[in-house]
């Protein structure tokens, strides 16, 4: 795992800023530094290796060649890769013609629940990012199972409201319910991050 | 706040060459679609006033998007560079250099809270094809790479730099491959003890 290093809002004040101006070596600092969680968070979703390192290319791309679209008065920076990240993998997902197929697949070789994303191995924690993994698996796993459910189906496999409630046999109505109440407590309950690698 | 679901799935280390792959593609120049001869032949092909009023519409939002891009870059600059300038703990090491038969120099801003350097190269010699500026820190152990520069236009340079962990005695800055070296092998530009 890379090394660990200890960041602070101001470095990471420092790193956007650099990125802004076009420094190069920032690009290379942040890929050193979140890299491993965006590869993480995509091949949750695309469950191939190789796609999901084109996708993280895709990624920091888009990063370095829109990175004046960041506001940072409107929130940190990670939120923002990451929404990319997903973006970017969902599109991948589509495209793929195997879809239904694999998304039948992956249903049965992973069970919908948390259990199903282990938090990373203890001996990763020195890597920045890992308070907050950790938080968003405390988050996640105090919403109830059903919501952590339509949660997940929406957020790794980019399901539609639609899809959702095909996919669980449940009212329209109750799955919509179930992820505004989700998404409110999840908002209550990572509120307080700021960033990353606080 | 959704958007940290995104932090649930573990870390997983990239295969070493995919950060070389990353920043070649992300450093490359981008290619220009079409241009001003291909808006012209697609006018010409076009023949009417709305092929003109599309040429115009499409250059006016392609400007005007370069120009936000620009004035963001700017903002930026200013921001680093206003935080070097007035940081208390900020030295200010200027460095004549000559280069190719021309004069030029180095500036660097050291800012020792922040373990950061804001370097300014100005009136360099571009670079031959197959080379680079390499700029050096001196350390206690020895020199390591600062920051690699190939310079192939006649324009100032300007970079920030994080400082190696257990202080900087020096800079220095040398001729090296395109690639850069592990240590100085080519033409000195400069070595000096801060």
């Amino acid at each position: 795992m890379t090394s660990p290093k200890r960041l602070s809002q101001e470095h990471q004040r420092s790193l956007e800023l650099r990125l802004k101006a076009g420094d190069e070596h920032a690009l290379g600092e942040l890929f050193d530094l979140v890299a491993p969680w965006i590869l993480g968070s995509v091949l949750h979703i695309l469950h191939d290796e190789d796609e999901a390192e084109e996708v993280v290319s895709d990624v920091f791309v888009q990063v370095w060649r829109h990175i004046h679209q960041h506001d940072a008065g409107r929130g940190p920076l990670m939120p923002w890769i990451l929404s990319i990240a997903r973006n970017r993998s969902l599109d991948a997902l589509r495209r793929r013609r195997r879809w239904w197929r694999k998304s039948a697949h992956l249903e049965q070789a992973h069970a919908v629940d948390v259990g199903a994303i282990p938090p990373a191995a203890p001996h990763e924690a020195a890597v920045p990012g890992w308070p907050v993994h950790r938080e968003v698996h405390a988050a996640l796993a105090a919403l109830s199972e059903e919501q952590r459910r339509v949660v997940l189906l929406s957020y790794f496999e980019g399901l539609s409201h639609g899809e959702i409630a095909q996919r669980l046999n449940q009212p329209l109505g109750t799955v919509k319910t179930r992820l505004r109440t989700a998404h409110q407590r999840l908002t209550e309950s990572l509120g307080h991050l700021r960033d990353w690698a606080e | 706040m959704t958007d940290w679901l995104g932090m649930l799935a573990a870390p997983r280390n990239p295969r070493p060459d995919l950060k070389g792959r990353v920043l070649a593609r992300a450093l490359a120049p981008r290619r220009r679609r079409g241009g001003p001869l291909a808006a012209a032949a697609l006018i010409t092909l076009a023949g009417g006033g709305g092929g003109g009023a599309w040429w115009a519409y499409r250059t006016i939002d392609a400007l005007t998007a370069q120009r936000a891009v620009l004035a963001a870059r700017v903002q930026a600059l200013e921001d680093t560079v206003a935080t070097f300038i007035h940081g208390p703990a900020t030295r200010l090491i200027q460095i004549p250099v000559s280069t190719g038969g021309r004069v030029g120099s180095v500036t660097i801003f050291a800012d020792s809270a922040r373990h950061r350097w804001l370097v300014r190269c100005d009136g360099l010699a571009p670079n031959a094809h197959d080379q680079a500026y390499q700029l050096w820190f001196i350390t206690e152990r020895g020199m390591s790479t600062a920051a690699v520069m190939p310079m192939d236009e006649d324009r100032p340079m300007v970079m920030a730099l994080e400082m190696p962990p257990g202080g900087v005695l020096g800079a220095a800055m040398s001729i090296e491959p395109r690639a850069g070296s592990a240590s100085p092998s080519g033409p000195m530009v400069f070595h000096r003890l801060l």
